[in-house]
């Protein structure tokens, strides 16, 4: 599958406008959306021999010559995606009352711990390779792949997979469908704390404390659309003319434009 | 701010002219009409006689009839008028040039020989004019008061004539400016009662009001709109574009035995004034809808074809059993045809009035609940781009109701056997009892997050319809249940038996699973209800001393009397069970078969016994007992 993708940078006061706009624009509601990714990157397991036997007498298979290029191509990073709800992060110490309050009050006061269970959380794997260079059109566009992996503890597998982990974060933000074309405004978030071991978080702080990554809380709107058979040049070019529609429409709003390819880059050196 | 302003337009004529005097007027008098003296009655009827003239001849030239060749000869002749004066202008203009530049080459030669013809310039040498100023001898008096007079008159008609453009200008701007008013006073009223009020995508300049429904099919989303022009009195005017205005509606009819027997009723207007702007739209609105009911009607009749559906240009025909069909057309609400002709036969029962009513109802309710789907579907993420166009699937409008007057008519029908069959039962004196619950699937649905009411109501009607019939029996804990199930979404025409027997006199006796035929259920609940009877007689406590019943062939209806002393004091006896009566034979047994099965006594008279659902008197055990004792 490929993905064609503009971009566009809103300034914190603008967000609330631009919801507006867009929720007239694609005609529904806002569809609010927490995620938090975790960011694996896969590494060569040491031990694998890397059997280059020159010269001709050694012809390879055609099985054999494809199964070489997937074990010694390129290392890229991908992104694990968990859904969330808000009720997942802990609770704010401050609105959660005082142990004295607790005290006295008769009535039985919800637990402070966080509703989080990590051992229920979904997850689904998404890979997206860097975005094709040289393309003259004025989107860019990306091959990408989307599976679902299993429940709860993640790292695990994604170990055995030969992945390690590197880091995580939390995307907050709304998305809008419009015909063929995903909108999703968001923004990222940090958590306040480093992590004590190197794995994925057990626990989430409230959403409240988490630290945005771009100071001014401003946000990115991304215009994405996927295509089946990337080949196809006909769908690429009815899939980018959708987009060059959108951000024709949206001109007076925002200006949605391609992004700079090296940053995103998602091979591994 | 402008109303105490005024300003006045027309010149103020400081002294009106003295009228003239007297012998002035005497003198001009003399002077156009003659002396006085020459003025007689003969004379002016001459006078009025020739102006009447003048003015027919005028009056009866105007509409003289041309011909077309004459009309076209006067038009090529004017036309060249037009462009000889046309020339001629040119003529002038050039001369005029020709002169100026000519009288300006003596100044600013370089810039005149621009503008100068070339004949000119053959003609007369650069330079060779020059304008002067001289002293124009002075004028006598009279002259200049003449010309003060003139100029003057000539000021004040100007005057006059710009005061009136103005005055016309601003009284047009005036309507026009009330005009205005009242349409966007119509247009803010229309914007209060809720309506959407945009500009038109393709015409910026135009306001438009949207009535339609964003989630319908294309052709009619793109329906829903329709500008808001303003006639020229101010008031608004709904432009559909090439839409015919009419309003139509979808109507359901009920034909039974080929007669109309029912047919959905007209809902009333909902304001008293049609000419209304807001019931303009209103219809406009209802009609879209009933359009776009009809259009997926249409369409998913046609993948109904074959379960008997058919479809004409204008006419959906839904045939529901072998009687009764339903017919669906779109109709002008308008030109409403005549009730159907009444026939010679009795009137219409209401009950089809209110069935076609019902299923009028909830066409409109499906639809609707189909364009809530719509709404879903449009918001969840959308698969990647394929060459392939995503198909439309056909919306569930026909379908539940189809499948819904399916099963009430199976359960009508079976509710009808089973009652039958108690009613000869228990006219016999046998116990047990049917109960029928009608639809016991559809009940009000749990209250679900996240999900409208209304939309769980709707979608527990689209679940596969479930009822039960049936209750206890004569024999002990014998009982019998059927379940009818009639999915909607699968293959209509779906609906499936599953019986529950239980016998403990014949625990071996168990119907086959999921009967698809009604005809055949029938038959099977009039079986187990015969072998009921059977097992009640077997178990009914023995009356003469040894004599018990015992089934010898329950199947066919069929006991013998065991424990006499001999095969001869057997009885046998032999039940018929149908939906008519129940019938039973009693004969002495004559002797065994080579089957050993007991045979009836050819030389015993039989007697038999009915019961109908009327029979009153002694009943079936009374009867037995009476046999066993002879």
């Amino acid at each position: 599958m490929h993905e064609l993708l503009l971009f566009a940078s809103v300034p914190a006061h603008q967000h609330h406008e631009l919801l507006q706009q867009l929720a007239g624009l694609t005609a529904m509601q806002p569809r609010h959306r927490l995620e938090r990714r975790l960011i694996f990157k896969a590494y060569r397991k040491p031990g694998l021999i890397n059997t280059r036997v020159g010269a001709s007498q050694d012809l390879q298979g055609n099985e054999m010559q494809r199964l070489n290029k997937m074990l010694n191509g390129g290392m890229f990073y991908t992104q694990v995606v968990g859904p969330l709800d808000e009720s997942d992060f802990g609770l704010n110490r401050s609105s959660a009352g005082d142990p004295d309050a607790a005290m006295s009050g008769t009535e039985e006061l919800p637990t402070n711990g966080p509703t989080y269970s990590y051992e229920n959380q979904p997850w689904k794997l998404e890979f997206r390779d860097i975005p094709e260079a040289g393309t003259r059109s004025a989107v860019t566009a990306r091959l990408m792949a989307s599976s679902s992996l299993p429940k709860g503890d993640i790292s695990t597998p994604m170990t055995a997979w030969g992945y390690s982990f590197v880091s995580e974060y939390v995307v907050e933000g709304d998305i809008f469908v419009l015909d063929d074309i995903v909108i999703f405004l968001h923004r990222v978030l940090n958590y306040p704390t480093e992590p004590q071991s190197h794995e994925p978080r057990r626990e989430l702080p409230p959403l409240s404390d988490m630290v945005l990554l771009e100071r001014s809380g401003s946000y990115v709107l991304q215009a994405s659309i996927t295509v089946q058979d990337g080949g196809n040049q006909e769908m690429m070019k009815t899939a980018s003319q959708h987009l060059f529609g959108l951000r024709e429409q949206l001109k007076s709003a925002v200006r949605l434009e391609q992004a700079d390819r090296l940053s995103l880059d998602t091979r591994a050196k | 701010m402008s109303d105490s302003f005024s300003l006045p337009l027309r010149p103020r004529l400081d002294r009106p002219d003295p009228p003239d005097p007297l012998p002035l007027e005497i003198a001009q008098i003399n002077a156009q009409w003659g002396s006085f003296r020459h003025v007689s009655e003969d004379f002016l009827r001459h006078r009025i006689a020739d102006q009447s003239d003048d003015a027919s001849e005028d009056h009866d030239e105007s509409p003289t009839e041309v011909d077309t060749t004459e009309r076209l000869d006067q038009l090529y002749r004017k036309r060249a008028e037009i462009t000889q004066f046309a020339h001629q202008a040119h003529m002038e203009a050039l001369f005029a040039l020709d002169f100026v530049s000519l009288l300006i080459s003596h100044h600013a030669p370089r810039q005149a020989e621009t503008s100068m013809s070339a004949y000119l310039k053959q003609v007369a040498p650069m330079g060779s004019l020059t304008p002067e100023v001289v002293d124009p001898p002075p004028k006598p008096d009279a002259v200049r008061r003449d010309t003060a007079a003139v100029a003057r008159g000539w000021r004040l008609q100007n005057f006059h004539s710009a005061a009136n453009k103005l005055l016309t200008a601003a009284t047009r701007l005036e309507s026009e400016v009330a005009a205005e008013t009242r349409y966007w006073n119509e247009v803010l009223s229309i914007q209060h009662q809720g309506w959407k009020v945009c500009r038109l995508p393709r015409d910026r300049q135009a306001l438009g009001v949207q009535y339609g429904f964003l989630e319908a099919t294309p052709i009619f989303r793109d329906r829903g709109l329709a500008s808001l022009r303003r006639a020229d009195d101010g008031s608004l005017l709904l432009d559909q574009g090439l839409v015919p205005q009419k309003a139509r509606r979808v109507r359901v009819r009920v034909k039974t035995a080929g007669r109309w027997t029912g047919a959905s009723r007209t809902p009333p207007p909902s304001t008293s004034d049609p000419d209304a702007i807001e019931a303009r739209i209103r219809q406009a609105r209802d009609t879209v809808y009933e359009e776009e009911l009809f259009h997926e009607m249409m369409r998913e009749a046609r993948i109904l074809a074959p379960h008997g559906v058919t479809t004409r240009q204008n006419l959906v025909r839904v045939p529901v059993s072998d009687e009764q069909e339903i017919w669906l057309d779109l109709v002008d609400t308008d030109g409403e045809a005549p009730p159907p002709p009444a026939d010679d036969g009795p009137p219409a029962p209401a009950d089809d009035d209110r069935l076609a009513d019902a299923l009028a109802h909830a066409l409109r309710i499906l639809l609707t609940h189909a364009h809530r789907q719509n709404r879903h579907r449009r918001e969840q993420p959308p698969p990647p781009l394929t060459p392939r166009r995503r198909h439309t699937p056909e919306y569930h409008l026909l379908r539940p109701l189809l499948a819904g007057l399916q099963h009430r008519a199976h359960v009508r029908a079976l509710e009808a056997v089973l009652r039958d069959l108690h009613r000869v039962r228990r006219a016999a004196g046998l116990a047990g009892d049917g109960t029928v619950t009608p639809f016991a699937s559809v009940r009000p649905p749990a209250p679900h997050p996240g999900l409208p009411t209304v939309e769980s109501l709707v979608r527990s009607l689209l679940r596969p319809l479930e009822s039960t019939l049936g209750g206890p029996l004569a024999a002990p804990q014998a009982s019998v249940h059927v379940t009818v199930r009639t999915a909607i979404t699968g293959p209509p025409g779906g609906t499936v038996f599953d019986l529950a027997v239980h016998l403990p006199a014949f625990p071996d006796v168990q119907p086959p699973a999921r009967i698809a035929l009604r005809s055949e259920v029938e038959a099977v609940l009039s079986h187990v209800l015969l072998l009921d009877v059977v097992a009640a007689v077997a178990a009914a406590p023995a009356t003469a001393p040894g004599r018990r019943w015992e089934p010898a062939a329950p199947h066919h209806g069929e006991l013998v009397t065991a424990g006499g002393s001999s095969a001869a004091q057997n009885r046998k006896l032999t039940i018929h069970l149908s939906r008519d009566g129940l019938r039973v034979e009693a004969v002495a047994v004559g002797g065994l078969d080579p089957f050993g099965r007991p045979m009836p006594d050819p030389t015993a008279t039989p007697s038999s016994r009915t019961w109908t659902a009327e029979s009153t008197g002694p009943g079936l055990l009374e009867f037995v007992g009476e046999v066993s004792r002879e």
